[in-house]
C-alpha cells in the first residue's frame, strides 16, 4: 500500500490496493512522467477542470459519439463516456513495448499465413490439430488463399493489463475487425481540446501519422491501381454498436461507408454500384464479421454479404483488411502454444507474454484448471468479441459445479485465464484522482517490412474501485492515453485546417445507390409524416367533438376519406355517411390511420419508418437533424402530441435539407419530399373538392390549413372561400411553395441534373413524366375546373386532372426507383437436394 | 464398372433474376481410383464468369456468374466414370476405440488429414443422442469395419425413406428423433454417430447404380444424387457405407466430391438477386456401359 504524502491536491489520500501496480505511483512517489500533467491539473483548479469537462461532454454529445450498447439500433446509443485524466507513459516503457507488439503482430500473421496454407504447425503438434479442425473461425473457403500484398494482418490491435510486477501482459488478440482506433482517435481531440496546456506541455506523441501509416498500407495492399485505388469500408449497417466509430473513421481516412448490398461481383471482381454505374474496388476495409461477407461460400444465411466475394479474393482482384479467415488468430485457445510457435517460427522468445491461459481441449491442461477452479477467469475458446468471462470466484457452489460439467463435457470450448491482479490508473472520481483498475487496447498497422504501432490506445477503467471487468459493453469508461515524447512534437495532423477547403478523396464523391434510396425515402417518409399530422390535426378534435345526437358536420366525410387515402389505406369498406353507424367507422377508420402499428402507411408506422431509414443513412445527417428524427416518440398515443408533431416535423424538413450540399444526396432527399408533398397534395384534393360538399367554406378552409397555406390565402382573398382560388393556390400557383406546380418545377430541375450514360439529348422516363405533369398543370384552367357540371353532380374536369396526376406522380417514383435505385432487392439463396435411395 | 451419368438441373424463375452466383460440385474427384474418361458441364445462359479449382477437401468446384437478366437457368452434368471394384477390407480391422485414440495421435499426413474429419460440422452437431444412439454398435474393442456396418444397417432398418419429413435444415437431433428423412439426413445421422465417437467419418455426395424393378425397363431421368459416408482405417484408407441402403459400397457408387456434410459439397448452390418464386427440376440418369 502507498500513499501520495505530498503531492497535489488532487491527488490528496492517493492510495492503491496492495498487490497491484499503479501508474501513477508505482508503488512509491508520483512518477516523473506524470509530474508535468499533474502540475497542469493543480494550476487549473478542480472548478475549472470541471467546468472544461462540461464542455468537453457538450463536444462529445454534439458529435453524436456514441456506442450502441445492445447493437440494435433501438435507441439504446449511450453517450460516449470518457474520462478526463488521460494515462501516461514514459518514453521508455513505451519503447520497450513497440517491438514486443510489433513481434506479436509478426508471428499471428504467420500463423494465418501458414493455418490458411500448409498447416506445419499442426503437422508438427505445435498448435493441437483439435484446435484448428473444431475451430468455427477457421473457414475452409478461405484455404489458399492470398491474401493482398500477401499480408494477413494489416490491422492488430491487442488487449494489455499489467501485471502486479508492472510488467504489461496480453489480455487478448484482436485481429478479426479490431474496433476502437476511432474512439482513440476521438478521445485524444477531446482531451486535448478541454486540457490544451498540460497536452502542449506532456509533449504527447501524436496519432495522426499512424493513420497516415494507414493509408499508405490500404493503398499498398491494393492489387492494381496502387497510385489511386479506390478504397470503401464495409459496415454491417447503423445497427452495429460501433456504427458511429466506423462512420468517423471513413470519415477522417476519406473512405466511404457501404454495406454489402452497395457492392457487387461480376467476372470476378468486386465493384461499388453509385448513381454513376458501377466502380471497381480495389480495397475493402472490413468491419462485417468474415463468415458474414459471402453467403455463396461462407454462412449461407448472411444475405447482407456480398455474393462472390471468397472467388474475388481468390482472383486476387481485390484486397481485404483485414483478409477473410483472419479472425482465426484471436482465438483465445492459441494463446498457452504462442511461445514454442515463436520459437519455432521466428527463432525467438515471445516478448510480450500472455496472461496464462489453458485450453480445456488438452486433457493435461484441463485437469490443472479443473484442480483450480475458482481461482480463474472462463471464457469460451474460440471467440473473443462481445465475451462476458465467467469469475469463478464470484460463482456459489452451484454455479462451479455447473462450470465443472461443462468443462468435462465440452472442454474444447473453455479457456481457463489466470484472474491477474489488475494495475490501476488515476481517474477524477468526484473532483478527486483515485486508483482505478484499467486495461489498454493498442492498435498497429502493417507497414511495407512489419508493423506500426499507434503512440496511444483505447483505455478502459471501471467506477468502482474493485472491479475486475473492464469493458465499454459493460458500462466501463474510456480515457485517452498519453505517450510522451523525449523531445518536442511535430505538429501533424490529418484533420483539414479550418480554414483550408477540404479536398474530396476520389471514392468520396460517389454517392452509392443504397444512400440514394435511403435519402429519397427519409424525404418522402418525412414529408407524409407532415401531411398526416397537419391533417389528422383538423380530423381528429372534430371526430372527437361530435355527438351521434347532432348530425356530424358535412366536411368530416371528405377529410376522413383524404386521411385514409395518405395512409395508403382503403376508404371502400367505409359506409355512406348517411348510415347511422357511419360516425362510428369513421372514427375507428381515422383512429386506425393514425394509430396503427401494424398499418406501415399510418401516422405511426410512417414515423417509425422515418427513424428507420434515419438510422441507415446517418452519416449523411447532421447532428442536430438526426437528434431531432430520435426525439419522435412512437410508443405512445400520437393524437394529443399532434401540434407538437407538426412544428418538429415542419423543422425537421428544413434543418436537413439546409445542413445537405447541394450534390446527389441532397437531390435524392428532395426529390422525395417534392414526389411526397405533390402526391399527398392530389390525393386531397382529390377526395373533398370534385364532389361539392353543402358545407363548402368550412371544407375549403380545412383543405387550405392542411396544405398549410391557410395564411397566403387569407392575404390574397381575405375571408371569401371560393373554389377556384383555393385550386389555383394549391394546384397551379409556381410561387406558393405548396402548390403541386412548386413540387413539379423543383422535379423537373432534379431529373434534368441527375448523372446519366449515353445520349444526353434523349430524356429519361423520368424526366418525360414530370414534364407531363407540369404541362398538365400549366394547361389547367382552375376557374372552369372549379365549375360544377350543370347536368352531373360533380367538377368533372378536376376530378380527371387530378386522377391524372395521382397515376402520373407514382410513375415518376418507379421510374426513378427503376433507373437509379434497382438494387434494392435482396439476394436469395438456391439449393436443392438430392434424393435417390 | 463403367457408367454413363447425366446430371441435369434447371431452374425456372417467375421474375427476372438480374444477378447470380452459384458454387457446383459436379465434377468427379480422382483420387479413389475413379477414372473420368469424359466430362462435360453445360450451363445456360453462359455464364460471364467460370472458373474450376480444387477445393480445401481435393474435389473440383465449380464457381460461375451469370451477370445478364434471366427466367431459366439449365445446368447440365455429362459424365463417363469407371468405378474400380473396392479392394476386399482386410479381413480383421482394428479396434474402434483403438482406431479413434490412434488418429488422434498419429502425425502422419494422411492420417492427421483425415482427423480434420472427426469434429462437429456446421450441417452435424453431436449430441449426447447419437452417442447413444451408436452405442450398441460399437462395444469396447469391436473391430472397426465390423461396428460401422452394423450401424449402417441398423440405420437402413430403424429409419424409414420419406421425403416429406426432412428438409435442407433439418438438424440431425431431429432426424434422430423422428426416425425419418432421405440420404442426406442418413448419411449425417451416421456421421454424427461416428464422429460422436472421435472416428473420422466425412460425408460423400455421388450418384448409384439403381436396378428397375424385374420385368420394368430402366426409367431415363428417374435417378437421384445420392449421399453416403466414408470412413477412416489407419494403413488402409477411406471405406464407404451407405446407411440409406444398409450396405458396404463396392462398385455401384460413383463418388463426385467429399467434405465435412452436404453444405461442404451440395451438387449445385447458388445466390441470386431478384427472381420472385423459383421451380426446380432435377433429373438423373445413370447408365452402365
Amino acid at each position: 500500500m502507498s500513499s501520495v504524502a505530498a503531492g497535489p491536491s488532487l491527488a490528496e489520500g492517493y492510495t492503491h490496493r496492495a498487490g497491484t501496480f499503479d501508474e501513477l505511483t508505482g508503488g512509491g512517489e508520483v512518477r516523473g512522467h506524470w509530474r508535468t500533467l499533474l502540475d497542469e491539473l493543480a494550476a487549473l483548479g478542480p472548478t475549472e477542470i470541471a467546468r472544461r469537462w462540461e464542455h468537453a461532454q457538450e463536444l462529445i454529445h454534439d458529435n453524436g459519439v456514441s456506442y450502441d450498447v445492445h447493437g440494435e439500433g433501438q435507441g439504446t446509443e449511450r453517450p460516449w463516456r470518457l474520462s478526463p485524466v488521460p494515462v501516461v507513459l514514459s518514453p521508455d516503457e513505451w519503447q520497450a513495448l513497440v517491438p514486443a507488439l510489433a513481434q506479436r503482430a509478426r508471428l499471428l500473421e504467420l500463423v494465418l499465413e501458414d493455418l490458411y496454407g500448409p498447416q506445419h504447425l499442426v503437422h508438427e503438434r505445435l498448435l493441437p490439430p483439435e484446435l484448428l479442425f473444431g475451430h468455427p473461425g477457421y473457414l475452409r473457403a478461405c484455404h489458399g488463399t492470398i491474401p493482398g500484398d500477401g499480408r494477413w494482418l494489416p490491422f492488430y490491435a491487442v488487449d494489455l493489463v499489467r501485471g502486479p510486477d508492472g510488467r504489461f501482459l496480453v489480455l487478448s488478440d484482436r485481429t478479426q475487425v479490431p474496433t476502437g482506433a476511432g474512439y482513440a482517435l476521438e478521445n485524444r481531440i477531446i482531451v486535448s481540446r478541454a486540457l490544451p496546456e498540460a497536452f502542449r506541455a506532456c509533449q504527447v506523441q501524436r496519432l495522426a501519422p499512424f493513420f497516415q501509416t494507414v493509408r499508405d498500407t490500404l493503398a499498398r495492399l491494393a492489387p492494381r491501381n496502387k497510385d489511386n485505388p479506390r478504397i470503401v469500408l464495409l459496415s454491417p449497417g447503423a445497427t452495429d454498436p460501433t456504427y458511429f466509430e466506423q462512420a468517423y473513421l471513413a470519415h477522417y481516412l476519406g473512405y466511404p461507408v457501404v454495406h454489402g448490398g452497395d457492392l457487387t461481383v461480376r467476372s470476378g471482381r468486386v465493384y461499388l454500384k453509385t448513381l454513376g454505374g458501377l466502380h471497381q474496388v480495389d480495397v475493402i476495409v472490413r468491419r462485417v464479421e468474415d463468415a458474414l461477407c459471402d453467403p455463396l461460400e461462407l454462412r449461407p444465411d448472411a444475405l447482407g454479404g456480398v455474393p462472390g466475394l471468397v472467388q474475388a479474393v481468390r482472383e486476387r482482384a481485390v484486397a481485404i483488411a483485414n483478409p477473410l479467415g483472419s479472425g482465426l488468430a484471436s482465438t483465445p485457445a492459441l494463446l498457452p502454444y504462442l511461445p514454442a510457435i515463436a520459437r519455432r517460427m521466428l527463432g525467438e522468445e515471445l516478448r510480450l507474454a500472455s496472461v496464462p491461459t489453458m485450453w480445456c481441449g488438452d486433457a493435461d491442461a484441463r485437469a490443472v484448471a479443473l484442480d483450480r477452479l475458482p481461482a480463474l477467469v472462463w471464457k469460451p475458446a474460440f471467440d473473443v468479441t462481445r465475451v462476458h468471462p465467467i469469475f469463478a470466484s464470484t460463482l456459489d457452489e452451484e454455479g462451479r459445479q455447473r462450470l465443472r460439467a461443462r468443462a468435462e463435457r465440452e472442454g474444447a470450448g473453455l479457456v481457463a485465464q489466470e484472474a491477474v491482479a489488475l494495475g490501476s490508473t488515476p481517474a477524477l472520481i468526484d473532483g478527486r484522482l483515485a486508483p482505478r483498475p484499467w486495461v489498454l487496447r493498442v492498435y498497429l498497422v502493417a507497414t511495407a517490412d512489419g508493423h506500426a504501432v499507434m503512440p496511444g490506445g483505447l483505455a478502459r477503467f471501471t467506477r468502482s474501485a474493485d472491479g475486475f471487468e473492464v469493458s465499454i459493453h459493460r458500462g466501463g469508461f474510456s480515457k485517452d492515453t498519453w505517450v510522451r515524447s523525449r523531445g518536442p512534437v511535430a505538429p501533424f495532423s490529418l484533420l483539414p485546417p479550418s480554414t483550408a477547403p477540404i479536398t474530396l478523396s476520389r471514392g468520396g464523391g460517389e454517392l452509392p445507390s443504397r444512400v440514394a434510396d435511403n435519402l429519397f425515402w427519409l424525404g418522402r417518409y418525412a414529408a407524409r409524416a407532415e401531411d398526416m399530422a397537419r391533417l389528422a390535426r383538423i380530423v381528429v378534435p372534430r371526430l372527437a367533438e361530435q355527438t351521434a345526437e347532432r348530425a356530424p358536420a358535412a366536411e368530416l366525410w371528405p377529410l376522413c376519406r383524404a386521411m385514409l387515402a395518405t395512409a395508403h389505406m382503403s376508404d371502400g369498406a367505409l359506409p355512406p355517411s348517411s348510415s347511422p353507424d357511419a360516425l362510428t367507422a369513421y372514427e375507428a377508420a381515422a383512429q386506425a390511420a393514425l394509430e396503427a402499428a401494424e398499418q406501415a402507411g399510418s401516422l405511426r408506422g410512417t414515423l417509425r419508418s422515418l427513424q428507420r431509414v434515419a438510422r441507415e443513412c446517418r452519416d449523411r445527417l447532421s447532428t442536430d437533424s438526426w437528434r431531432v428524427v430520435m426525439s419522435i416518440e412512437t410508443d405512445g398515443p400520437l393524437a394529443p402530441t399532434l401540434d407538437a408533431l407538426v412544428v418538429t416535423l415542419s423543422a425537421l424538413g428544413g434543418i436537413i435539407s439546409d445542413s445537405m450540399s447541394r450534390g446527389q444526396a441532397w437531390r435524392f432527399l428532395d426529390m422525395g419530399r417534392r414526389l411526397e408533398r405533390a402526391s399527398g397534395l392530389v390525393k386531397l384534393l382529390a377526395r373533398t373538392l370534385p364532389v361539392p360538399c353543402e358545407r363548402s367554406g368550412a371544407l375549403l378552409e380545412a383543405v387550405l390549413e392542411a396544405a398549410d397555406s391557410g395564411m397566403t390565402y387569407r392575404r390574397r382573398y381575405l375571408n371569401r372561400l371560393e373554389v377556384a382560388p383555393v385550386l389555383d393556390l394549391l394546384l397551379t400557383d409556381e410561387t406558393n411553395p405548396r402548390s403541386v406546380m412548386f413540387q413539379a418545377t423543383a422535379l423537373a430541375e432534379h431529373v434534368a441534373a441527375l448523372p446519366r450514360d449515353g445520349d444526353s439529348a434523349v430524356r429519361r422516363p423520368e424526366q418525360r413524366l414530370v414534364l407531363e405533369v407540369l404541362h398538365a398543370l400549366e394547361l389547367a384552367d382552375v376557374e372552369a375546373m372549379a365549375t360544377v357540371d350543370p347536368g352531373g353532380e360533380t367538377r368533372a374536369a378536376l376530378a380527371a386532372l387530378l386522377e391524372r396526376l395521382g397515376a402520373a406522380l407514382p410513375a415518376v417514383s418507379d421510374s426513378l426507383a427503376a433507373s437509379y435505385l434497382s438494387h434494392a432487392s435482396v439476394s436469395r439463396q438456391l439449393g436443392s437436394r438430392g434424393d435417390a435411395r | 464398372m463403367r457408367y454413363r451419368v447425366r446430371h441435369a438441373t434447371e431452374y425456372s424463375y417467375a421474375d427476372p433474376v438480374s444477378q447470380s452466383h452459384h458454387l457446383a460440385h459436379l465434377v468427379p474427384r480422382t483420387d479413389n481410383g475413379q477414372i473420368v474418361a469424359a466430362r462435360e458441364l453445360r450451363i445456360l445462359p453462359h455464364p460471364a464468369f467460370r472458373r474450376e479449382r480444387i477445393d480445401v477437401y481435393g474435389n473440383r468446384a465449380t464457381y460461375f456468374s451469370i451477370e445478364e437478366p434471366h427466367r431459366h437457368l439449365a445446368v447440365e452434368s455429362r459424365l463417363e466414370v469407371e468405378v474400380p471394384r473396392a479392394p476386399p477390407p482386410p479381413a480383421r480391422s482394428a479396434a474402434w476405440d483403438e482406431v479413434a485414440a490412434r488418429v488422434a495421435r498419429d502425425r502422419r499426413a494422411d492420417t492427421l488429414n483425415a482427423f480434420a474429419f472427426a469434429f462437429a460440422s456446421p450441417c452435424v452437431r453431436l449430441s449426447p443422442g447419437l452417442r447413444e444412439y451408436a452405442a450398441p454398435s460399437f462395444p469396447a474393442a469391436r473391430p472397426l469395419l465390423e461396428a460401422v456396418m452394423d450401424l449402417t444397417r441398423r440405420v437402413h432398418a430403424d429409419f424409414v425413406y420419406d421425403t416429406r419429413a426432412t428438409n435442407v435444415s433439418t438438424p440431425v437431433d431431429d432426424v434422430l428423433a423422428a426416425r425419418r428423412g432421405v440420404c442426406q439426413d442418413f448419411a449425417h445421422l451416421t456421421l454424427g454417430c461416428l464422429r460422436a465417437l472421435e472416428l473420422p467419418a466425412r460425408y460423400v455426395s455421388g450418384y448409384l447404380r439403381t436396378r428397375p424393378p424385374p420385368g420394368k425397363p430402366r426409367l431415363v431421368g428417374a435417378d437421384a444424387s445420392h449421399a453416403w459416408v466414408s470412413v477412416y482405417l489407419p494403413d488402409y484408407g477411406w471405406m464407404d457405407f451407405d446407411p440409406t441402403n444398409g450396405v458396404a459400397a463396392a462398385d455401384e457408387h460413383i463418388t463426385v466430391a467429399c467434405g465435412r456434410d452436404f453444405g461442404d459439397v451440395a451438387p449445385l448452390r447458388g445466390v441470386i438477386l431478384g427472381g420472385g418464386t423459383h421451380e426446380l427440376s432435377v433429373a438423373v440418369d445413370v447408365e452402365v456401359l
